[in-house]
């Protein structure tokens, strides 16, 4: 259904990220998993990003965000504290949250991600995660 | 004859000889103006109360109601010789006899189980015999009746120097406290009353009525006195508080003989109820009638689980002996089939009659048991059907964080890294190269946490190879050494297998993770058409079946099958799990 690094875009929430390509996008991960979050930055830093930083539950990652300012967070739905659409709800609350790309060893019809509502830009399975699938994701 | 028994012929002749003696002395009497009729009432309250009191002593020795009873009287008939002309008998009596008020305070505040029952009821008894005694005795010292306007007494033996005003406070004083003493008494009493159940209504209020009467006369005269009212007024009083007080013993055995009768009664009555054939709950409502107490509980005895549950079948626990309640378990055949739960005051007033009771309702109360035992089952049942769905939804809820957390994790990191290998392939061969070998040790990995999943789910080895295989497979991976006794060597049915198979396997976790031991056994063996399963370690031991949901739930798993588990776990002999699966 979804080729390989091809994100699914959710609502049309992209606006003003023009500019994002032009320096190296930061991306933060979070993820509990060690293992995927190693294989990630491996696979991000390899086509261009940079990956500032990493977090491994909900409430590391709302600091990690007011610390590091990421152009881009990819989250994890599933989390050991408060999960992936709350972390999401909490950045976009304030308005000047960074790009949300949610990602899951799940199936997106598993997670009930409907588009438009959550606040992220999209949902990357983590199978299918690459750079290019972000930047499609970006615009 | 006992010696408990002496001792009360004793005091009954003693009693008789007082009696006598102090009318003797009030028959010849100068200060009474009908020294008969007022010997009679003296010698009717006295032996009254001895007779009664010796009776009651006899009859419930451990009852100290008796004793307090016999002492009123023996108390009562000192202070009546103090209408004597003898100069010491007068004097003794005089200052002895105040000790009777204390007495009889004493006895309404222990009546019926002979008991004080609280902190403030003792210290007001105390109260009491500390004036009547300490402060009493002395002023005898120093009070001639003549001074204190009884010109017909005889001296005072024991006068050192009359102070006449000295003595009228003093006495003022002790009279004020006294009569505050009995309010109190008073109080507690009325209290009291007004707690009293229908179960204790027959044994207590007669008396209470009776001791109320003479307690608020007593604080009249007391109060009439003070004021100054004309003796013969103060007589007339005094007579009016003597009646109800003379009562007492005689209510008190009314109450005895009444019950007894209601009793011998009401038996008849059950008996002729219970042949009727009582529905569900008749049967309390009969004994509550019988009994006289509408509290009455029943409880029935299931023996195969050691424990008592009520009607409905729900477990329910014995009151403890100091709640206000007592017990009476009912046999039949020498087996215990039901317990009475009831006020306990039928027990102290009548410890047979509960027994009579039970005797009479024992067929019913079988009948009600074997209701009960089913009840019990049912909701037993119910319980363990309602554990075995959260159980099964709970391990699919672990299935799938298991699934997700694991072999997933391990695919989807595998995926990436090929990917990386992929675009590596050209510039860094040995790069790729490290992260195929990397992707091939994540799906060994996801491999074997698969299999170890499935494992759970349904042991294929049990399917394939039979109970033995899989039994030795499952020691061979059990951490501790386990020794394998017997096994069955054919095949069994599928259900019976599979639940052996999660006994052994979760004792065999259950002493990896708790038990501290060096070594298990695993016995498995047909017996009289069942299946026993037994895992024995020598562990710390204390594992409590009620507790752990592990256990509880093979519990459950085999009371599916109708089978049973034993957990016998003494803290440091080990522990022995048994289970015993219909197997024919």
């Amino acid at each position: 259904m979804f080729g390989p690094g091809v994100g699914i875009r959710i609502g049309e929430t992209a606006s003003s990220d023009d500019n994002l390509r032009q320096v190296a996008t930061s991306v933060l991960i979070v993820d509990d998993h060690p293992s995927f979050r190693a294989s990630a930055r491996m696979l991000l830093e390899c086509e261009g990003f940079d990956v500032i930083g990493e977090a491994e539950d909900g409430l590391s990652a709302l600091d990690a965000v007011s610390r590091l300012h990421p152009d881009v967070v990819l989250l994890d739905v599933q989390l050991p504290d408060i999960n992936g659409f709350e972390v999401a709800e909490r950045l976009t609350a304030n308005g000047s949250s960074p790009a949300i790309v949610l990602t899951s060893s799940r199936d997106v019809e598993d997670l009930g991600l409907l588009a438009g509502r959550d606040g992220v830009r999209g949902f990357i399975p983590k199978s299918e995660l690459s750079g290019s699938a972000i930047e499609a994701l970006l615009g | 004859m006992t010696s408990l028994r002496r001792a009360l012929w004793a005091l009954a002749v003693a009693g008789v000889g007082l009696g006598l003696a102090v009318v003797a002395l009030m028959a010849t009497s100068d200060s009474l103006d009908i020294p008969g009729v007022s010997a009679a009432g003296t010698l009717l309250a006295g032996w009254g109360f001895i007779g009664a009191g010796l009776f009651a002593w006899g009859r419930r020795p451990d009852n100290g109601l008796g004793m307090l009873m016999a002492a009123t009287g023996f108390a009562w008939l000192v202070a009546a010789a103090g209408f004597s002309d003898l100069p010491l008998v007068f004097t003794l009596a005089q200052v002895l006899g105040s000790v009777f008020f204390a007495v009889v305070l004493h006895l309404l505040l222990a009546f019926p189980s002979g008991r004080l029952q609280s902190l403030a009821e003792r210290r007001l008894v105390a109260v009491a015999y500390l004036l009547t005694t300490v402060c009493n005795v002395p002023l005898w010292l120093f009070a001639d009746p003549k001074d204190l306007g009884c010109d017909d007494c005889p001296r005072n033996v024991i006068l050192i120097d009359s102070k006449e005003s000295l003595v009228s406070t003093a006495s003022a004083v002790l009279n004020t406290v006294g009569a505050v003493l009995v309010l109190c008494v008073l109080v507690v009493m009325v209290r009291r009353w007004r707690r009293v159940s229908p179960a204790q209504r027959p044994f207590l209020v007669p008396v209470y009525t009776a001791g109320v009467a003479v307690l608020l006369l007593l604080v009249v005269l007391v109060a009439a006195q003070a004021g100054g009212v004309e003796s013969n007024a103060l007589d007339v009083l005094w007579v009016a508080a003597m009646v109800p007080f003379a009562l007492v013993p005689y209510l008190f055995l009314y109450t005895l003989v009444r019950t007894r009768m209601i009793q011998s009664g009401a038996v008849g009555e059950l008996m002729a109820r219970l042949g009727e054939t009582p529905q569900r709950g008749e049967l309390r409502d009969a004994l509550a009638r019988a009994l006289g107490d509408p509290s009455v509980e029943l409880v029935y005895w299931l023996p195969e689980d050691q424990r008592f549950v009520d009607a409905r079948g729900h477990i329910v626990g014995l009151p403890p002996p100091s709640s206000g309640r007592a017990v009476t378990k009912v046999e039949r055949d020498g087996e215990c089939v039901a317990a009475i739960v009831y006020d306990a005051i039928l027990h102290d007033e009548q410890p047979g009659y509960v027994d009579a009771v039970g005797a009479a309702a024992s067929l019913a109360l079988e009948n009600e048991r074997l209701d009960a035992e089913l009840r019990s089952k049912v909701e037993e049942l119910r319980a363990s059907r309602e554990r075995m769905l959260s159980i099964g939804l709970e391990e699919r809820r672990r299935l799938e964080r298991d699934l997700h957390d694991g072999a997933q994790q391990r695919l989807v990191s595998m995926a990436l890294n090929m990917r990386l290998a992929r675009a590596r392939l050209r510039d860094d061969p040995a790069g790729a190269e490290r992260l195929l070998d990397g992707a091939g040790e994540e799906l060994e990995a996801a491999l074997g946490e698969l299999r170890e999943l499935a494992r759970g789910i349904h042991p294929a080895v049990l399917s394939d190879r039979g109970l033995d295989t899989a039994l030795e497979t499952l020691a061979r991976r059990a951490p501790v050494p386990v020794e394998l006794q017997q096994l069955p060597a054919e095949r069994l049915p599928e259900a019976v297998e599979l639940a052996a198979y999660y006994v052994v396997a979760e004792a065999l976790t259950n002493v990896a993770k708790y038990a501290s031991a060096t070594h298990a056994t695993v016995d498995v063996q047909r017996l009289n058409g069942r299946l026993l399963v037994r895992v024995a370690d020598d562990g710390v031991g204390g594992a409590d079946p009620d507790l752990g949901t592990g256990l509880r739930g093979l519990a459950d798993r085999l009371a599916v099958i109708e089978g049973r588990l034993e957990v016998d776990s003494k803290p440091g002999k080990g522990t022995t799990i048994t289970a015993k699966i219909p197997c024919a």
